[in-house]
């Protein structure tokens, strides 16, 4: 390797290695030496460093046979040189002198010592190249013929000129491990391993680094690459991304063979041949040039000639304006469409109006000094600018009419709700649940005392609960098929009767289970009964005063009944929905909206007398819900969309509210009597002042499903809601003592709990008749207490 | 100056209302580090008290129990370290753990205790020794008397419908009121082991027009109230001979199908007394700890009446915001803890000189509270029963003064063990508690919707 390099670095210094062919004979021998034991040519030592260029050669053959010994390259070193190989096997680029590529001027020394000059120790075949071929003795001592080699220059017609001399092929270096040489030239002469450099041998590279190393091992000869300053140079320019070489022109002009002018014929597009009328004059236009041609012999058209004195005089003539003062004589006329008189003057403008003393006109002197100054230079008002600006600013800014606007807080305008906490006390938190029921429970009642809850539900039972603790004291099943419509307590306080609404019936039950005291009880069976007799009296009078068969029957029920505590039944034509107490007791009101005849749809029923009455011959819409006025002798009745108002003691219409809902569900009147809240299915809750008029006060629109009951709290300023979306909703509704004032309504809390069951939510909802706690009764088939 | 930073001191001065506890000699305030928590404060005192057996101690703090150190605590309150804090200290009250449940047949509404320590026992005149037994009073309108080890030693079947209260009067006498709106006095012969113990009706006292929910006694007078919902308050006289013959309107009828066979033959008896001026019906009723002439009764009127029982009189109302459905007397400050349906317990000031009605209000449950009872051991201490299914013990001391009134926060939730420790049920639904009972020797004793009799007590 060292010798190589040594090679090389004298090559450059000295053009032509021509002083090597003196010792042809000897190193012919060399070459037998070589090629029988290989590896001997190539290693060299430290001597040929050290030594001049001009004696190497001798002393090559000289160091070979010493050290021979030391050839046989270690592993560590095979090593080393695999790895070397690979590398510049990867790095590609390096296995090409970049000077054959640039065709630079040291191109023949290059290619005299590049790859291929490490056969030279071998065959000294310099000076032969220049023969043509000549002969020469091979091993067996027979001719052989040897060929100049090819010098792969520009004039050289082999374009393989780059291909590496060694011609192995694509196979990997590391096959020839086990062998001094590396591969075969072009001549099949092997290609000896470059010498491995020994630890001295690299101290000296190291130390005297001979110009253009690079330490890096070319891989198709094994041997050290070198780079001259050129080549240095042109890989500086490579990397700068810069033309590699001097005057080398990146972009030359396009020789145009083909193409550009002239050469339209040699690359046409079409081979089609040309159309005649390429060649023969257009017709058309020959068509133009006659009608020309004739106009010009008919003197149409004339050759420009410049204009004339006279012809411009009349040019000007003509475009002066003649004006013609038509209101010159004018005399003035009364008017007339056909007369239009002459327009009048404008006023007197700033020029003509302005009329200063004389002591501010400037005088002569003045206008002279005036005139003679710079256009520039000329004093002008001073302000006249910011003035200027100023008034259009005004004008821009300043709007004719200052408008006043208003800064309302659209929050100020909402009415003052008081808050719901000053509103206390409400029901908040569910309290007790009243489990049992099986199936929906729709309808419920509080005592009159405020301790026990009664409900009837789907399952045909009626129970009695405690209502804080929530314990079921009682229960009676009136039927096994039909539900309880309407279970209600009978307001008075002596007696401790349920009424209950199940098919057709309505049964009177004074509840067992020590839930009354026995002096209720015997008040409660007292007032039952009583009936009886009365009924019994006068059963003839009213067989024979009315031919209508009664419609109602009031009968004891069966003694099983009896026992368990159901004293008394009615059985009405169709199965009530709605039952309602007058406030002594006595009276109470059903409704049967699932009647054939309207007539029967509301009977009113005297307990004491077992009597029932159908007050309404004939009633306009169906009936849904009734009640009583506590104080007054007024009857209300509702139907789908209407509230009737009735007079029963003159009997007669007293009022009609049209609350503007689709379906009617439930009516409450507010204990004062004045106030009427209806709920409807259409989700609307709607309050009606009796004293303002037929259409709602206010109309709350809060719940999402249909409202299926409304209540008023018998004492505290309260009502609530009950809706199929399963919530109930607590207002504040506060009623004034006077007239003057209109009724506050405040939402207060909306109760959630009970489960939406087949779209049905909370069917009932009732006060407690002194505490603000309210029960509702659910479709889940559960009872709530809220406090 | 470095020793001062890592370990910063505060002075505190200790001081406590228990007797038996009372530091020796008055150290004045004492320079302790702020690092210190519950528990070597506890050791500390119990140091300077030179006690035996350490005794567990808990430190309030500004009316509040001390949960953290001492450090934490006055950064939480924004007190500085140079302050002498007021430290209380107080005898821990030790976690009432569940011991036992006794299964009934129907929700449980009224628990009892007797014991060597209970009040009912202090009349007893031999000094024998009376078993622990537990009273309990169910809506399947009987009555039961449970042994430690959670057997029915004896059962008392007269009610004809729910039982709302039952309370000893004496180890032998038992009296119970319910729903059928009598009271009835029951002879009970606790036996020996192995012979069978019995409850045997001795007196019916009739005049409660509607049901009877509460009942107080007073044994060394030989006084019952009742309260009952016919917005009465009825003053009962144990005693056969001492009472009044029983109004006829309100005997069973006998005319009834339902034969009450029995009733008959044992005697019935009427009120003393029937105190009237309530609104509404009466919820409780209790004497006062200290004169027995006079009573304290909630009603669901809103109201506290003070009745002298002397003249029959009512002497007092204290009119509150809500219904009350529970009243303890405290005989230490005066006050009535009274349970409310508003889901606190107010501590309503009697005396006519009181300027505030409500001294002070211990919120915590979320349904009614309905039962009240005071800790055996401590004046300071009491628990409560409510609809939504726990019991909670108050310290009185802890007190946090709200920007209006003085609130107090609770020490201990026991919850049904019924429950399982799954989560609390809506509105307490079948877990309400209705009765509570805390006696020295048992524990606190508590009884309700899940049909259930449940004994806590803290492990000493």
């Amino acid at each position: 390797m060292a010798q190589r390099a040594g090679q090389k670095r004298k090559v450059v210094e000295v053009p032509r290695p021509e002083e090597d062919s003196g010792v042809d004979e000897e190193l012919d021998n060399v070459v037998l030496n070589g090629a029988l034991s290989d590896d001997g040519e190539s290693e060299d030592e430290f001597s040929t460093e050290d030594g001049d260029g001009d004696v190497d050669g001798d002393e090559d053959e000289l160091d070979d046979d010493e050290i021979d010994s030391d050839e046989i390259p270690s592993s560590e070193d095979e090593d080393d040189i695999r790895g070397q190989m690979e590398k510049l096997k990867t790095n590609g680029r390096p296995k090409t002198p970049p000077e054959k590529l640039m065709g630079s001027d040291t191109g023949h020394d290059i290619n005299t010592f590049s790859p291929e000059t490490p056969m030279k120790p071998l065959e000294v075949e310099g000076k032969k190249r220049r023969t043509f071929t000549r002969i020469d003795v091979d091993a067996n001592g027979e001719p052989r013929y040897i060929y100049d080699e090819i010098e792969p220059n520009y004039d050289s017609d082999d374009s393989d000129f780059l291909v590496p001399t060694n011609t192995i092929g694509d196979i990997p270096l590391t096959y020839y491990d086990e062998y001094p040489h590396i591969g075969y030239d072009i001549n099949g002469r092997r290609i000896a391993r470059p010498a491995k450099g020994e630890a001295l041998d690299s101290l000296l590279d190291s130390i005297d680094i001979p110009e253009g190393w690079t330490g890096l091992t070319d891989p198709n000869t094994g041997k050290p690459m070198q780079l001259t300053g050129a080549d240095l140079e042109i890989l500086k320019k490579l990397t700068r991304n810069e033309a590699p070489g001097e005057g080398y022109d990146p972009y030359p002009d396009m020789v145009e063979y083909f193409t550009g002018k002239g050469m339209e014929m040699t690359m046409p597009l079409s081979a089609a041949p040309e159309p005649k009328r390429r060649f023969v004059p257009s017709m058309h236009e020959h068509k133009r040039v006659m009608k020309m041609v004739k106009a010009i012999k008919e003197g149409r058209i004339k050759p420009y000639s410049k204009p004339t004195e006279a012809d411009r005089e009349r040019e000007e003539a003509e475009q002066d304006f003649a004006s013609f003062d038509i209101w010159a004589n004018e005399i003035p006329r009364p008017d007339h469409p056909m007369n239009i008189p002459a327009p009048k003057l404008p006023p007197p403008g700033y020029e003509e109006s302005y009329h200063p003393p004389p002591e501010y006109l400037p005088d002569k002197q003045e206008r002279e000094a005036w005139e003679q100054q710079d256009e520039e230079d000329r004093e002008r008002y001073a302000k006249l600018v910011k003035e200027k600006f100023e008034r259009c600013l005004d004008l821009y800014l300043a709007p004719r009419v200052r408008r006043s606007k208003l800064n309302i807080d659209p929050e100020s305008l909402l009415p003052k709700l008081p808050d719901p906490n000053e509103l206390r006390p409400f029901p908040s938190v569910c309290a007790t649940i009243y489990k049992g029921h099986e199936g929906r429970i729709r309808s419920l009642s509080i005592e009159s005392y405020g301790k026990y809850v009664a409900t009837g539900g789907d399952d045909g039972t009626v129970r009695v609960w405690e209502i804080v603790s929530g314990k079921q004291l009682w229960r009676i099943r009136l039927s096994s098929s039909e539900a309880v419509n309407q279970v209600s307590w009978q307001p008075s306080r002596e007696t401790c009767i349920i009424a209950a609404c199940c098919g057709e019936q309505v049964h009177f039950i004074v509840p067992q289970g020590e839930i009354c005291n026995p002096e209720q009880d015997r008040r409660s069976r007292e007032v039952l009964d009583s009936g009886f007799g009365y009924a019994a009296s006068n059963a003839t009078k009213t067989a024979a005063g009315v031919d209508k068969p009664s419609s109602a029957n009031w009968l004891r029920p069966s003694q099983t009944l009896q026992d368990k505590g159901v004293l008394l039944t009615i059985t009405l034509r169709s199965s009530p929905k709605t039952l309602a107490w007058h406030r002594r007791g006595d009276y109470f009101s059903t409704v049967s909206p699932s009647t054939t005849s309207t007539s029967t749809a509301v009977a009113v029923h005297t307990l004491s007398k077992h009597q029932t009455q159908y007050p309404f011959r004939r009633l306009k819409g169906l009936a849904q819900t009734v009640c009583f006025h506590p104080s007054k002798p007024l009857f209300f009745v509702a139907t789908r969309q209407s509230i009737r108002i009735y007079d029963l003691q003159q009997q007669r219409l007293e009022k009609q509210l049209q609350p503007g809902a689709q379906w009617i569900s439930a009516i409450s009147l507010h204990p004062l009597g004045s106030n009427l809240l209806v709920s409807s299915y259409d989700k609307r809750l709607l309050w009606h002042d009796l004293d303002l008029g037929a259409t709602p006060y206010k109309t709350l629109r809060y719940h999402s499903k249909a409202i299926r009951s409304v209540q008023f709290h018998p004492s505290l300023p309260l009502f609530a809601d009950a809706s199929d979306d399963g919530t109930l909703q607590v207002f504040h509704g506060n009623v004034m003592g006077d007239s003057l004032d209109n009724a506050t309504v405040v939402p207060l809390k909306v109760l959630r709990g009970h489960k939406v069951v087949k779209n049905l939510g909370v069917l009932d909802v009732e006060w407690h008749p002194r505490e603000a706690w309210c029960v509702s009764a659910g479709a889940d088939g559960v009872a709530r207490l809220w406090t | 100056m470095e020793t001062s930073t890592t370990t910063a001191k505060v002075k505190i001065h200790l001081t406590t209302r228990s007797e038996d506890i009372q530091l020796p000699v008055e150290t004045g305030p004492i320079l302790v580090p702020t690092e210190l928590r519950r528990y070597q404060l506890s050791t500390l005192v119990n140091t300077l008290l030179e006690t035996v057996q350490p005794v567990p101690l808990e430190f309030l703090v500004n009316g509040q129990f001390l949960r953290t150190s001492l450090d934490e605590y006055l950064t939480q309150n924004g007190i500085s370290a140079e302050t002498t804090l007021n430290v209380e200290y107080v005898k821990a009250l030790i976690p009432p753990l569940h011991v036992a449940s006794y299964e009934h047949d129907d929700w449980v509404s009224a628990v009892d205790v007797l014991s060597n320590s209970a009040r009912a026992a202090q009349t007893s005149r031999s000094d024998d020794l009376i078993p622990e037994r537990i009273l309990s009073g169910s809506y399947d309108g009987t009555i039961r008397i449970w042994n430690m080890s959670s057997e029915v030693v004896a059962t008392g079947a007269a009610h004809t419908a729910a039982i709302k209260a039952a309370k000893f009067l004496s180890p032998t006498q038992v009296v119970s009121a319910g729903i059928d709106r009598t009271l009835r006095l029951w002879k009970y012969d606790d036996a020996a082991v192995g012979s069978a113990s019995t409850l045997t009706a001795t007196l019916e006292l009739y005049g409660h027009k509607s049901s009877i929910d509460n009942i107080a006694v007073h044994s060394p007078s030989s006084r019952i109230l009742s309260a009952s919902s016919d917005h009465t308050v009825g003053v009962w006289s144990t005693r056969k001979n001492d009472a009044p013959a029983a109004p006829e309107s309100l005997l069973p009828i006998a005319n009834k199908r339902r034969k009450l066979s029995n009733t008959t033959q044992r005697p019935q008896r009427g009120p003393l007394s029937l105190l009237s001026g309530h609104q509404s019906q009466v919820s409780d009723v209790c004497f006062d700890e200290k004169d027995a002439t006079v009573a304290y009764s909630t009603s669901w009127d809103h109201t506290v009446k003070t009745w002298d029982l002397t003249t029959s009189a009512c002497v007092d109302t204290r009119t509150t915001a809500q219904s009350l459905f529970s009243i303890l007397h405290l005989p230490e400050t005066g006050l009535l803890a009274t349970g409310t349906s508003a889901r606190h317990i107010s501590l309503i000031d009697p005396r006519a000189s009181a300027t505030v009605i409500s001294a002070m209000t211990l919120r915590g449950h979320t349904n009614a509270v309905v039962s009240l009872a005071q800790d055996p051991n401590s004046n300071h201490q009491i628990v409560s029963g409510s609809h939504d299914g726990t019991c909670r013990v108050w310290d009185l001391r802890s007190v946090k003064q709200g920007n209006a009134e003085k609130t107090g926060e609770s020490v201990y939730v026991i919850e049904r063990d019924s429950a399982k420790g799954r989560k609390r049920p809506e509105a307490g639904d079948g877990v309400k508690v209705f009765g509570v009972c805390w006696d020295k020797d048992v524990g606190i004793v508590s009884g309700g919707e899940d049909k259930q009799v449940q004994i806590n007590k803290g492990s000493q």
